[in-house]
């Protein structure tokens, strides 16, 4: 079956599901139909933004030692963009071109949706269906991504992008995936990025989503792991009116590890929801996930983390944390950590918190001289903030910092504190 | 020396003692459910109109209901047009006006279940517990009624509360689960036949242990009681339930609904030994026990808790509730529930926080074993209102075997920011250290087990009343029975 065959009946999927509604359970506190006009604009006839080459520039992360792909509008900005010599990194689009239509199994593959995966919904459908472009990164086996890739996403209007990272066996690598908005008008962002780790490989991946106040921000990061890989993500959520991810993980092998961290600083009317699903289907698993959210003004926050043990699966390792303070009266957390475990030889835990400061600690900072606003800024900081601890790249970690406490209610006061 | 095979039958015997049938004349209503069947319990009752309407009403509803589907269980459902919604003894007259007149069989009957129900006998009167009984769809025999009448308490079959007390059945019927609550409670509003009623008034404390017993019997019929507590402002009760059922091939529908009322200060302690015929090795027979319990704290101060010792059924399908309303009121759930072979249970609590500095409390020890399923499956909100609100919540899953299963669904939802809540939730199976400490300590394999078992369940079988505390250690013991190694 051609590529276009596989979209097509995607779309007919779309089509027979439509958009999830509050009455499906995945969906119970996050009502999307607030985009429903958004996907009928025909996003082809607005004009593409101008002078991007400046836009791009003032948003990156500045200083960045990476190699660097740019997607403008989900289309793939190749001017722009720094790619490495010894490792395929392409545009879907260019690739599928070049391909004639009759790509390789591995790709065809990525376009496939099912009516019966986890956390399947209709979007998943249409993203398949729609997505115009996105990064192929393709590492060989036993190779090593000398430097992180980078991937800025610059969007003004809605747009559907699919990204595929494949990486060899024993490869390692490290992607940032870098959501940033520009427009104040209503637009979607669909997103889907296909994950697959060999025997042994090893892949950071860190998604940083600060689109503009207006957008919708509509994700999955699917991960299939076989033995002995490693996978960890970092996934911090500043932007967007609305905000959907879902992780979704199957460890297939033995000896499989991944850890997933989620940070959600949110304030005015935002909305991040987050559903994890991590299958353990083969035994001597590991999986950590740890979750914080720090919530201001009328924002809301989702936290759904679902653990499967499949029969079989023994001697799994799996522990979960999820941490929620709540700065203001009219701020919302709903979490449910689920374990679902068909296997009586595993180790699983998790916790989940909502809570304030503590006051003894508010209390010793005072007796040092600390004013009351700083004292609870830097705790809140510091809760926030270690999630951060496990992220080796020490440039991204100081960027969202100053972007996460800058949103703080008294944060920019008080960024001489950090040093 | 006892050879394999002998202990094996032993085994096999002990494995649910209360499996007998007693054969007695009883009067069954032919199965079927219609307005009809509904005038006919009404009219058998001697219920004025508005307990009729009240039913109808209840019935109308649940016609245009779907029997619910997201608990993770899986069973045959319930054909409610083949199972009879009335069964009770044949009496002589009106019904027994003392013990004396209480068929034998029946005296009997709960005898052997370790209920008696001659007052004077109970314990050497050590402890005095007033029990109600209840045999398939009606109230058998309630006792130490004259003692408790002297303390101002009414404890009676709601049936009788409705023709004896309407203002007050009128008054609190149906306030804390409405008609329209759920798919189960609205069936049993529309045919519930029997069960307890309770009004403690203001200030009292009740001067002994009440208890209901529940007991099916008759073939091919459901049982739907509804219990009823209102513990007026200041008042306190203990109040114990237990049930049981003969072993049948078949599967048996109990559809219950116990509501609690607490005013200002009271306090209710309710506790739960459920242990319905659970079906047999292979999954045949056995209760579905679709329960509805709510508790509403609606005077300040007020404190309620749940403690249940799950055994039983084939399906459990049951989240005991608390609505915390008034301020500082106090909600407590703790629960024991095993489930072996190839029972399957989806259980947990509510904790609704609605006033300021409302407190509450989950323990939950899951054991699953065999091919069994066990959901714990709570939530825990706190609105707006709640400030200070206060959550704890533990709940923990052993299993023993490989083929068992157990989940964990909690929902949390928090709009407070003053509010502040811990959940906490571990699953493993029993530690091989601790297992082979004891076993070199000279303890058999079994008895490891079941004192590792123990000491898992101990924070919910300290808060149970002693008699129960007693009887819950040994039916977890028997449960587990055959299912180690």
């Amino acid at each position: 079956m051609s590529v276009a065959a596989i979209r097509r009946r995607a779309f007919d999927l779309f089509k027979e599901t439509g958009l999830p509604s509050t009455r499906h359970e995945d969906w119970k506190y996050t009502d999307i139909s607030r985009i429903q006009h958004v996907l009928s604009i025909d996003s082809s006839s607005t004009a593409p933004i101008d002078n991007h080459a400046s836009i791009i520039n003032s948003t990156a992360i500045a200083d960045l030692d990476a190699y660097k792909a740019v997607l403008v509008d989900g289309v793939f900005d190749d001017a722009h963009s720094n790619l490495p010599e010894d490792v395929t990194v392409l545009s879907l689009a260019a690739f599928l071109n070049d391909m004639g239509g009759q790509a390789p199994d591995d790709i065809q593959r990525l376009f496939e949706v099912r009516g019966d995966e986890p956390l399947f919904n209709g979007l998943l459908a249409l993203n398949s269906a729609k997505a115009s472009d996105g990064v192929l990164l393709c590492v060989a086996n036993n190779t090593v991504l000398e430097k992180p890739l980078y991937i800025q996403h610059i969007s003004t209007q809605t747009n559907f992008i699919r990204h595929a990272i494949l990486m060899g066996k024993q490869a390692e690598a490290e992607v940032i995936e870098h959501y940033v908005g520009v427009s104040e008008e209503k637009a979607l962002s669909s997103l889907s990025s296909n994950v697959i780790l060999k025997q042994g490989a090893r892949l950071q991946h860190i998604r940083i989503q600060q689109e503009s106040n207006q957008q919708t921000h509509i994700a999955r990061v699917e991960v299939k792991q076989l033995q002995d890989s490693s996978y960890t993500l970092h996934a911090v959520e500043l932007g967007c009116a609305l905000s959907r991810v879902d992780v979704v993980v199957a460890l297939a092998e033995q000896g499989a590890t991944c850890a997933l961290n989620g940070l959600f600083v949110l304030g005015g009317r935002q909305h991040v929801d987050h559903h994890t699903r991590i299958d353990h289907i083969a035994p001597h698993c590991t999986s950590r996930e740890n979750y914080r959210t720090v919530l201001d003004g009328r924002s809301r926050a989702v936290f759904n983390g679902k653990v499967v043990v499949h029969k079989g699966a023994v001697k799994t390792d799996s522990a979960q944390s999820n941490g929620n303070l709540l700065l203001s009266k009219h701020a919302e957390i709903d979490t449910k950590p689920e374990l679902e475990i068909y296997n009586d030889d595993v180790k699983c835990a998790h916790g989940a918190t909502v809570g304030q400061l503590d006051e003894q600690q508010l209390f010793y900072l005072r007796s040092r001289g600390i004013s009351a606003v700083a004292a609870q800024e830097l705790l809140t900081f510091a809760f926030a903030d270690e999630v951060l601890t496990s992220m080796s790249n020490q440039q991204v970690r100081a960027y969202i910092e100053g972007i996460a406490f800058a949103k703080l209610p008294h944060g920019a006061e008080l960024d001489g504190l950090l040093g | 020396m006892a050879t394999n095979e002998q202990i094996q039958k032993q085994l096999a015997g002990q494995e649910y003692e209360a499996g007998f049938v007693t054969d007695i004349e009883s009067e069954t209503l032919p199965p079927g459910l219609n307005e009809d069947t509904i005038r006919h319990i009404s009219s058998i009752k001697g219920e004025p109109d508005w307990m009729l309407d009240w039913r109808l009403a209840a019935y109308r509803h649940w016609l245009t209901m779907e029997e619910p589907t997201w608990a993770a269980v899986d069973y045959t459902p319930t054909d409610y047009q083949s199972i009879s919604y009335y069964s009770a003894p044949k009496s002589k007259g009106d019904g027994p006006g003392s013990l004396d007149e209480v068929d034998p069989k029946l005296l009997e009957t709960y005898e052997k279940l370790g209920i008696p129900l001659r007052e004077q006998e109970f314990l050497a009167g050590v402890t005095n517990i007033a029990v109600d009984a209840v045999f398939d769809s009606v109230s058998v025999a309630t006792t130490f009624k004259s003692k408790l009448t002297e303390a101002g308490v009414i404890f009676c079959p709601i049936s009788e509360a409705i023709r004896e007390h309407p203002e007050l059945v009128k008054k609190y019927l149906g306030t804390v689960v409405p008609q329209q609550d759920n798919f189960f409670a609205a069936l049993n509003c529309a045919v519930f036949t029997d069960g307890s009623f309770v009004y403690i008034p203001k200030g009292v404390r009740c001067p002994m242990e009440l208890s209901t017993y529940f007991r099916i019997n008759a073939l091919n019929t459901g049982q739907f009681e509804r219990t009823l507590i209102i513990a007026d402002e200041g008042a306190y009760v203990s109040y114990l339930e237990g049930c049981t059922a003969p072993m049948r091939d078949e599967n048996q529908l109990h559809a219950a609904v116990v509501e609690l009322v607490l005013l200002d200060d009271a306090e209710i302690k309710y506790a739960t030994v459920q242990n319905w015929y659970p079906g047999d090795e292979n999954g045949v027979g056995g209760i579905y026990n679709f329960v509805t319990k709510r508790a509403e704290c609606r005077g300040a101060r007020s404190k309620v808790s749940w403690t249940q010792v799950e055994t039983g059924s084939a399906i459990t399908w049951k989240y005991p509730s608390c609505i915390l309303k008034g301020d500082d009121s106090v909600g407590k759930f703790y629960s024991v529930a095993v489930t072996t072979h190839c029972q399957q249970a989806d259980t947990g609590t509510k904790m609704i926080h609605l006033g300021k500095n409302t407190k509450s409390t989950i323990i939950s020890k899951g054991i699953s074993a065999g091919r069994a399923q066990q959901s714990y499956r709570g939530l825990v909100r706190m609105a707006k209102t709640a400030e200070n609100a206060r959550n704890y919540t533990q709940c923990d899953s052993l299993l023993l075997g490989d083929a068992c299963a157990a989940h964990t669904f909690p929902y949390v939802e928090v709009k407070n920011s003053t509010a502040s809540l811990e959940h906490e939730a571990t699953t493993s199976k029993i530690g091989e250290d601790q297992l082979f400490y004891c076993q070199q300590r000279g303890l058999s394999e079994e008895d490891a087990v079941n004192m590792i078992v123990n000491g898992f369940c101990k924070d919910v079988f300290d808060v149970l009343p002693m008699e129960f505390a007693v009887e819950a250690n040994r039916l977890i013991e028997i449960s587990l029975e055959g299912s180690v190694g």
